[in-house]
């Protein structure tokens, strides 16, 4: 131990004198570990390889006596343990690190950010680690990310490593989810900090100045590996225990609740999304166009779920650039009412899906939008085919403004023409059946993309699906009913011969039998689908009035004051977001004690805990 | 197996980046960057002058967008087909 490490010697004196003075800023500067690292780095390498040796007797032992002299000593020795243990790793982190084998780098990194996340546990020391976790947090999951990108760069050492981790039945956890876990670690430790006012009060101090830094970078990563759900007991604890968020800088706002907003939304809960990510809109600083853009491709679709379009305006704006020509033609369909037209544009075949699909709104904005498409489809119908009722008799008892349902059903048969018509014309081969017994009659689309293909002429030969699936079709053997193994004669298949005739077995899923011949049964089925459509939106408040099951019509009552229309159809927005306010609380988000000036208070406001799983999805009553 | 991890560890890496490049492109588009800067007054979060007097968010978003244009496309033929009907009854 006779080599004279001068570098080291200095660098620990600077980290002592850091420690003691509590300059957290200044020890995480100390602290680096990305390369390109500096000439001095370079040089205290060279004396920690000659020193302490790595697989040397003494090398470990030495360094962490070294360390401990770092962190004052009280009586029985020094309290803040863990801090010289930290360090000691992070000096054979530098001297054994092989960027060659990104998986060890990042499992070390993962060992060193642990490592501190136990320095940042004391109560009276931790806070001075708390940049260096937020420092080693970003790079671990920096690195995360990128080889979860890039999985080719460590295929191959996983590959080799496989012999000991091929256990199908532990779940696998990928490093992205791995290193979310290490960071929740911390900002557990900073949420639980008891420096300060306690609970969701106060101001933010100590270590609880970290809690949104750590919570967005752990949010960051479940939303990358795709494990939301494990985000949940975050907004729970940080509703139950963090200040305010308006305490905190404007970045970790804006972030937080972008990444809440996006949480709520897939969710289902559409109005408090919507006001979290407003407020990130809001507050998200002008020059910030890629976070701004982001923020809107979820404020837009949340909005338009609850029946508010973008505007002109706000599509101009610049960060808005690429967004119109994916949300427009959306709005354009909802407005126009063509229910086929709107499938198609968000059918998995249409080219403006892939896009909606890989910002994972995809399925969302298809099963909540539909029933917009279908108030505009009623409405028009009703405008040019409904009874309006009679100016004349306004001031006397005549009857409600009224639609005939066979009129809908008239109407969406021509849809389904008209649609039929433009496949005939674009895909030869595709023409749909336009009545078929199953299933809906209002869906003219009947083969599902996977299937595509199957009823043509190349269906492949017998002898061609034996050769393919004959493993399957016809194997050595198999279990009957009484759990007994059969062999096979070899090529036999096993499921029975494919030429049998299977008529008299129809398989029919459907309960109703046909009674009273097709002609009928074609009307009835069709007209109870617009009947539970109309049921539907009549009852989410998109269409107001009531229905006749006999002689099938959609009455409006009450329309002499303000007219059919706006009696009947209702403004979707207004009458969603009405429902909606009453509970103005956005789970997650602690907002401060409500002043009492100005507007009284609503009932449930800032601070309060909010229970997820209580809120009920927009469109639900 | 430690023998030859050092050498395909190198050959890796250099083969793959190109063909890699475009699916990186599009995900890294949809990562929530980090701000260059921590903080800022609520001024500079707002729009430029003329929009922010317009106060709140109304003219974002249009809450009204029913179609009345009985002459749009679809409206006409839908009209068209309705009074068919009417008439062959």
């Amino acid at each position: 131990m006779a080599t004279p490490t001068p570098i080291l010697d200095q660098f620990l004196g600077g980290v002592a004198e850091l420690v003691q003075n509590r300059d957290g800023a200044k020890l995480q500067d100390f602290l680096q570990i990305e390369p390109p690292l500096s000439e001095n780095y370079l040089r205290m390498i060279q004396e920690l390889r000659g020193g302490y040796p790595a697989g040397g007797p003494q090398s470990d032992a030495g360094l962490l006596q070294r360390c401990e002299a770092l962190v004052p000593r009280t009586k029985g020795g020094s309290s803040w343990t863990a801090f010289p243990t930290f360090m000691k790793l992070y000096f054979t982190f530098l001297r054994d690190v092989n960027t060659d084998n990104l998986l060890d780098t990042y499992n070390q990194l993962k060992g060193l950010l642990n490592q501190c996340v136990l320095a940042l546990g004391d109560s009276q020391m931790g806070v001075v680690v708390l940049p260096t976790v937020l420092y080693l947090s970003k790079v671990l999951a920096k690195l995360a990310m990128g080889l979860d990108r890039r999985p080719e760069l460590i295929a191959h050492i996983l590959r080799m490593e496989g012999g000991a981790d091929n256990d199908d039945s532990i779940e696998k956890v990928t490093l992205v989810e791995q290193s979310a876990n290490v960071v929740r670690e911390a900002f557990i430790k900073c949420l639980t900090d008891r420096t300060g006012t306690a609970g969701t009060h106060g101001k933010p101090e100590g270590k609880r100045v970290g809690i949104y830094l750590m919570a967005n970078l752990c949010l960051k990563l479940l939303f990358q590996c795709g494990k939301l759900r494990n985000a949940e007991q975050m907004f729970a604890s940080i509703s139950a225990q963090s200040p305010p968020l308006a305490h905190f800088p404007a970045a970790q706002r804006v972030t937080y609740l972008y990444y809440l907003g996006r949480y709520l939304f897939s969710n289902n809960l559409f109005y408090p999304a919507l006001i979290a990510l407003q407020a990130a809109y809001d507050q998200c600083h002008r020059q910030a166009l890629s976070q701004r853009q982001l923020i809107l491709t979820y404020l837009i679709p949340c909005n338009i779920i609850m029946g508010r379009f973008p505007s002109g305006e706000l599509l101009q704006r610049p960060e808005a650039n690429g967004l119109v020509e994916k949300f427009e033609p959306l709005c354009r369909l909802i407005v126009r009412g063509d229910y086929i037209a709107f499938r198609e544009h968000l059918s998995p075949n249409s080219p403006a899906a892939e896009w909606f699909s890989r910002k994972g709104i995809l399925l969302t904005l298809r099963n909540r939008c539909e029933i917009m498409v279908w108030r505009s489809f009623c409405r028009k119908v009703f405008i040019h085919g409904g009874f309006h009722g009679d100016p004349q008799a306004q001031a006397q008892r005549g009857p409600p403004p009224y639609l005939y349902l066979q009129k809908l059903a008239v109407a969406t048969r021509w849809l389904q023409s008209q649609h039929q018509q433009t496949k005939l014309t674009t895909y030869v081969n595709h023409a749909t059946p336009n009545f078929h017994f199953y299933g809906s009659q209002i869906i003219s689309e009947s083969t599902d993309p996977d299937f595509v293909g199957l009823g043509s002429p190349d269906t492949p030969t017998a002898r061609q699906l034996l050769e393919k699936y004959g493993d399957y079709l016809a194997p050595d053997g198999f279990f009957d009913e009484g759990g007994n193994w059969q062999h096979n004669v070899p090529g036999q298949l096993i499921g029975g011969n494919p030429g049998a005739d299977y008529d008299g077995f129809e398989l029919d899923p459907y309960a109703d039998a046909t009674e009273d011949g097709p002609e009928a049964n074609k009307q009835s089925l069709l007209m109870d689908e617009i009947e539970s459509i109309l049921a539907s939106l009549l009852t989410q408040g998109l269409m107001r009035g009531y229905l006749t099951h006999r002689n099938p019509r959609f009455a409006i009552p009450g329309a002499r004051l303000r007219g059919a229309l706006p009696t009947g159809f209702p403004n979707i927005w207004e009458t969603i977001s009405t429902r909606e306010k009453e509970d103005p609380s956005v789970p997650g988000w602690v907002r401060p004690p409500p002043t009492t000036f100005g507007a009284p208070a609503l009932g449930g406001s800032g601070g309060r805990v909010v229970n997820l799983s209580g809120a009920r999805p927009v469109g639900v009553q | 197996m430690s023998n030859s991890t050092p050498a395909q560890n190198k050959a890796d890496p250099s083969e793959q980046p190109q063909q890699q490049q475009k699916p990186q492109v599009l995900e890294e588009d949809d990562e929530f960057e980090d701000f260059p800067v921590e903080d800022w007054p609520q001024e500079e979060a707002e729009q430029a002058a003329g929009s922010a007097a317009n106060g709140g968010n109304e003219h974002l978003w249009e809450e009204s967008w029913d179609d009345d244009d009985a002459a749009e496309d679809f409206s006409k033929q839908l009209k068209e087909e309705l009074k068919k009907v009417e008439a062959s009854h």
